[in-house]
């Protein structure tokens, strides 16, 4: 399909370059990574960057690291990549598993993790592993080089606190010290590719602590404080689950689109956050669970 | 405008193109390569998948001009010496198709995960080709033929 | 009967090597040479309304601007069955995205730019998007000048309203057989519209060249009558039959989608005012989605009488169709399913209204199963609720009242032969096997069974030929004007050529048609090719053969009688020697002694029409015509599996038997059933269209409108291929390509039933609807 806008394409081989053509054009330049949001968006006409830079050249940005506990993706590493990463898989599975659902492998080849975070779409996957994980997100312009933590990433939907003269350089989460398992439940319309009509991701930690996260039944992704200030140190039992669930209530503002309505997604979230629960728990005990991320 | 230099199918080939030719279009109008199809524009269905560098992608979402440098690699490469591959052989003894518009993105699908795992189990192999649209077939008999050739592998 | 060699075989596909290897080509896949235009639609937002005006003046300025061209050019009206559209929005448009005009440019990307700069204003109109609303005393008119359109003879429009055809079908007395019913049982179901997503989009390439010669190549089930279609509507142009050329490359998918005509005209009609150049019209997803034809929407009423051993006397079927903007197809949809729509049951007392009615939608039109699925869905239904609440087995039900051969159909004519019963005991047998236990304490497993029927909807001059030729090689080619969509046509048809002249099938090339070379097929629809092309096919081969027989008679002094083909020979059953092979004289004639040769290149040739079909019928009840050639029936049965926390749902095993008189080629056939069955299960479990109280389609992509990919099929499909032959048809064949996807809606229906306890009467039914209604239920 012809695209009418047209733009320039820059390619800088340095984190430097990318940051004086970003400090230059600023809203006028878009970062292309994997291009698998963007291209849709300035082919419908909702995006007309005049710029287009294309960081793939930058190889420090394509660091996938862990160590100390601490996982580094960098900004041009693909949803493939997270996947075939063991480490990833090991110990930040809610992370993996969520990758697992992002729409096809050929779309996963090129989708990058900060594509997905900078798109910001309500529905988007990793959010609940981010959050989870306590992530945090390097930028950087000609300025300084800055941390911006998850909770204060999202400002709206298809909206974040990135400034338009900076460069995502990764983003950073942080493994509990104790031992733990996560996992991720979607709700999509079939087994098939889909967007995300409901999600959550769970971390259960050793002596009954949790971490919990939503997506796509907010504006914005979300961490559940309340729900893990009154389940923190709990057991999983049906009485406190059963008051987990009514919590639910107070931490999601879903709506209804031509997705799903709102009452669905909000019986769904309670229904996967108690299986999210239940299952991470299992395996922290040691049981096997055989179930998959898709509701 | 920009002369980018692409090894299609093996060889290096020139061409012109401004920074908004989307690689699909360069592919099929500037190249002549018209294995790759046009379904959905959006990455949604797969009938565009091209092998980028051995990894399959949506040649609809990327552009030429990032192609530059890079090896691409559609079904018409898949022949050597004018012999299908055991893939394609697989697919006709099978009767897998049926319109035929989704075989070529759904052959470098197929194509890519056999490069790198010998025997894939039926999960596995629906996975692979679970971004490629098919609405005639019902993807068994596609299914059957994979699993025919993972034997052999 | 001597053994069959190529028929009843799983033989390769003729076209699979092209299409596995990418050699096949398909219409978008062709150059034109740096020549070529390229075409873009100015679309109407509203979805009535007038166009007071339209300013193209800043789009021709910009460089690279051929040509754009409005309704003003072309006030020509075309259509199928009834002429109710013009190529361009005349005065009004009808719904969102109807063509308004269209920019021609040099370069796609100008051609998009040029349509921002159209500016054309309206006056927006109140809009239908409710049949019902739209049969309301006081609704606008859609069509004011419905009275003077023309249309097929067994049309009824109602001039004044925004109803365009009225089918009813009315035979015994229905008041009384209520009155004497045990049970009577009545409720509404509702389906909504549906697209049929071939993955290749629609496009079409005109050419109208400097000797005024107009030639289109398009993505089509239709050649020959796109043809006729473009001839009539562009004749104030100075063009006819003789003048217009369509070319059909491979198609990437119809499903009813690429018959008729839709955006291929306007196609057509641009080359027309832009004569030496081809110029293309490529349709994005998005135009795929809502300006091609959708499958209607319908909202129906139905009321079944019944005594309490099962059998049904009396059936009320009132259907009211949401036919679009246009029905000059849809109108045949309504029609079809007003003489059919009592399913395949033999029942005395029978009254269908099938209401065609104007909306504000995009339009109705052929889509697989042609409103048999729609009206299946409730019928279905309906048949288990009846035999439950009676405690009857709802497979005994449908077994006491299955039509059987020489039963009277609806509109008064005879049943064909079927299979029907034996399609019920081997889908039943299947069923028995089974003993599914749920997967885990929140799941149940209800089953669902379910018959279907259908006749192909065509006019009753629906005509099929072809001819043949020979090569050097003693290979031959089929020239037919049949569309290979997927089923696999092409290669039956060299099947059946081949065991008439025993020649291989991989030795027969049947290749796409160009009008020009190819002789006449109506269209590639209704599953009548395998028969009436599949005739024409075999009568051409007959005629081969008579002429090879006839010469090798009289050159060799062997009596005709004698003689048969087999494995590319003449050979004769008195004298085991005699092998003369095909390719020494199918072209070169039979040299004889003396140095002369006689005879010359073998031709065939065969036409198809069936002789006693017929429309002609009492217009108030349909009855006493034969507009249907037969009926083909089925059976099937499905299990699924119910998340009761979530309404998810899984099939687990589908069994579906069809009888299709004879399976010419059992894989192709199998390709259908299954294809078939993936594609009911999406309509009922995941297509979901929306539209805005406005009129626009909210989900004309795939992110959002959801067609299953390899996760999403059942975990077991048994196909089942019963064979009672068709009498007329090539070995005993009958058609079947659209039928496996007409039992799946009523089959989850009734399944989910059996499981919660709970009847969902409107489609889609999706997971969340199915959890909404069991808690509102609990």
């Amino acid at each position: 399909m012809a695209i009418a806008h047209e733009f320039e394409y820059l390619k800088p081989n340095t984190i430097d370059q990318a940051i004086d053509l970003l400090d230059k054009h600023k809203e006028k330049a878009k970062i292309l990574a994997g291009g698998t949001d963007l291209v849709v968006l300035i082919k419908e006409g909702y995006l007309t960057p005049d710029f287009l830079i294309d960081s793939k050249s930058i190889p420090e940005l394509n660091k996938l690291t862990f160590s100390n506990n601490e996982l580094f993706v960098g900004a041009n590493v693909t949803f493939s990549q997270l996947i075939e990463n063991s480490d990833v898989k090991k110990h930040f599975k809610v992370l993996w598993e969520a990758a697992e659902t992002v729409a096809s492998i050929g779309v996963r080849n090129r989708a990058t993790l900060t594509g997905n975070i900078c798109s910001a779409v309500p529905s988007l996957d990793s959010a609940p592993a981010l959050f989870c994980f306590d992530a945090e997100i390097l930028v950087k312009n000609k300025q300084q080089e800055r941390t911006i933590k998850i909770k204060d990433w999202f400002t709206g939907p298809k909206r974040t606190s990135l400034k338009s003269d900076e460069l995502v350089l990764g983003i950073k989460l942080y493994l509990p010290k104790s031992n733990n398992q996560s996992t991720y439940k979607k709700l999509g319309r079939y087994s098939g590719e889909d967007l995300a009509q409901a999600g959550v991701g769970v971390v259960v930690m050793e002596n009954n602590q949790y971490k919990i996260s939503f997506c796509a039944v907010g504006p914005v992704p979300t961490r559940a404080y309340k729900i893990e200030q009154f389940l923190n140190g709990k057991e999983l039992n049906s009485d406190n689950l059963k008051q987990t669930k009514e919590l639910v209530n107070d931490e999601i503002s879903p709506i209804t689109d031509i997705r799903a309505s709102k009452e669905y997604r909000t019986q769904m979230i309670k229904v996967m956050l108690e299986r999210a629960l239940l299952e991470s728990k299992n395996l922290l005990d040691g049981k096997a669970v055989h179930s998959s991320p898709i509701l | 405008m920009k002369k980018i230099n692409i090894k299609i199918n093996g060889e290096n080939r020139l061409v012109v193109v401004e920074p908004n030719d989307v690689l699909l279009d360069v592919l099929r109008d500037k190249l002549g390569v018209k294995s790759p199809k046009a379904g959905c524009e959006r990455g949604d269905c797969g009938a565009c998948a091209v092998l980028f560098n051995g990894k399959s992608v949506r040649s609809c979402l990327v552009f030429a001009i990032e192609a530059d440098g890079q090896e691409i690699e559609t079904i018409e490469g898949l022949s050597v010496n004018g012999k299908l591959s055991d893939l394609q052989e697989k697919f006709i003894e099978h009767n897998s198709f049926q319109c035929g518009y989704c075989a070529p993105g759904i052959i470098i699908s197929a194509t890519e995960l056999l490069r790198s795992k010998q025997h894939p189990n039926i999960d596995e192999i629906k996975e692979a080709i679970a971004g490629n649209l098919c609405r005639c077939t019902g993807y068994t008999s596609i299914i059957n033929a994979i699993v025919d050739v993972s034997k052999k592998q | 009967m001597d053994k069959l060699r190529y028929i009843g075989k799983p033989e390769i596909r003729v076209d699979g090597r092209e299409k596995m290897s990418g050699a096949a080509i398909y219409a978008d896949d062709i150059d034109f040479g740096p020549d070529l235009l390229f075409a873009e639609i100015v679309e109407s937002e509203y979805a009535h309304a007038i166009i007071n005006s339209i300013d193209t003046s800043e789009a021709e300025k910009l460089p690279e601007v051929v040509k754009v061209i409005t309704g003003k050019d072309f006030p020509f009206k075309f259509g199928l069955y009834m002429k109710d559209r013009f190529i361009f929005a005349q005065d009004r448009v009808r719904f969102i995205g109807e063509q308004v005009a269209v920019v021609v440019a040099r370069c796609p990307k100008v051609a998009k730019r040029a349509v921002k700069l159209v500016k054309v204003n309206y006056t927006p109109l109140p809009a239908l998007t409710n049949q019902m609303d739209a049969l309301k005393e006081d609704a606008p008119l859609l069509h004011e000048g419905l009275e003077n359109y023309n249309h097929v003879p067994w049309f009824f429009p109602k001039p004044k309203t925004n109803v365009a055809h009225w089918r009813k079908t009315i035979k015994g007395d229905i008041e009384t057989a209520f009155a004497d019913a045990d049970y009577v049982l009545e409720d509404s179901y509702e389906v909504p519209r549906y697209s049929h997503c071939p993955i290749e989009p629609h496009v079409a390439i005109g050419k109208y060249d400097l000797s005024g010669r107009l030639t289109i190549w398009a993505s089509s089930q239709s050649p020959h009558t796109q043809r006729h279609v473009f001839a009539e509507a562009l004749a104030p142009l100075g063009i006819t039959h003789k003048d217009v050329r369509v070319i059909a490359p491979h198609v990437g998918g119809g499903f009813g989608a690429k018959a008729g005509v839709t955006m291929e005209i306007v196609a057509a009609a641009i080359a027309m005012k832009v004569p030496g150049h081809p110029v293309k019209l490529l349709w994005s997803r998005e135009k795929e989605f809502y300006n091609t034809y959708q499958r209607l929407g319908v909202k129906t009423k139905l009321k079944m009488g019944v005594k309490k051993d099962g059998k049904i006397t009396a059936i009320k079927h009132e259907l009211y169709w949401d036919a679009g903007a246009y029905v000059e197809y849809g109108a045949n949809v309504v029609n079809a399913v007003g003489l059919s729509a009592i399913g395949p049951y033999n029942i005395p007392n029978v009254w269908i209204d099938s209401v065609c009615i104007y909306t504000n939608l995009p339009p109705g039109g052929a889509y697989r199963g042609f409103g048999y699925s729609e009206f299946l869905f409730g019928l279905e239904s309906h048949i288990t609720r009846i035999a439950l609440h009676l405690g009857i087995d709802p497979i005994e039900m449908r077994k006491m009242n299955a039509i059987r051969e020489g039963d009277l159909t609806a509109y008064g004519a005879h049943m064909n032969r079927n299979g029907l019963l034996e399609a019920i005991e081997k889908v039943e047998k299947e069923m028995k096997s089974e003993d599914f236990k749920p997967s885990s304490p929140n799941k149940v497993i209800g089953k669902g069974f379910s018959l279907f029927w259908k006749a192909p909807a065509m006019p009753p001059n629906a005509a099929s030929s072809c001819f043949l030729k020979f090569n050097e090689d003693g290979s031959m080619n089929l020239l037919v004007s049949g569309m290979d969509i997927g089923q696999g046509y092409l290669t039956v048809m060299a099947q059946i050529a081949a065991e008439i002249l025993g020649v291989p099938t991989s030795k027969i090339r049947v290749e796409n048609p160009d009008t020009d070379r190819n002789p006449y097929e109506w269209q590639t629809v209704a599953s009548h090719v395998t028969w009436g092309s599949g005739n024409a096919v075999l009568k051409a081969a007959i005629d081969a053969r008579e002429k090879i027989f006839a010469v090798v008679e009289r050159t060799l002094f062997m009596s005709k009688e004698s003689l048969y083909l087999e494995d590319e020979c003449v050979k004769c059953k008195n004298d085991p020697s005699f092998a003369l092979p095909l390719k020494n004289f199918v072209i070169n004639g039979i040299m004889m002694e003396d140095g002369t040769f006689k005879g010359g290149p073998i031709l065939g040739s065969g036409v198809f029409l069936p002789e006693f079909s017929s429309t002609k019928a009492d217009p108030d009840t349909s009855q006493g015509g034969h507009p249907n050639v037969h009926y083909t029936v089925g059976a099937a049965c499905l299990f699924l599996e119910i998340d009761k926390e979530t309404g998810k749902m899984k099939v687990l095993k589908v069994v579906e038997a069809i009888d299709c008189g004879k399976a010419l080629n059992p894989d192709l056939v199998n390709g259908q059933i299954i294809g078939g069955i993936v594609q009911g299960l999406a309509t009922v479990l995941y297509e979901d269209m929306r539209y805005s109280d406005k009129g626009k389609l909210l989900n004309a992509n795939f992110t959002d409108y959801k067609i299953p990919t390899s996760k999403d099929i059942p975990d077991n499909i048994v196909p089942i291929i019963v064979e009672v032959a068709q009498p007329d048809g090539p070995f005993g064949a009958r058609g079947m390509g659209e039928h496996t996807m007409l039992p799946i809606a009523p089959m989850i229906g009734n399944a989910i039933y059996e499981a919660l306890g709970v009847r969902i009467t409107s489609m889609p039914i999706t997971a969340e609807k199915v959890f909404m209604a069991y808690s509102e239920k609990k």
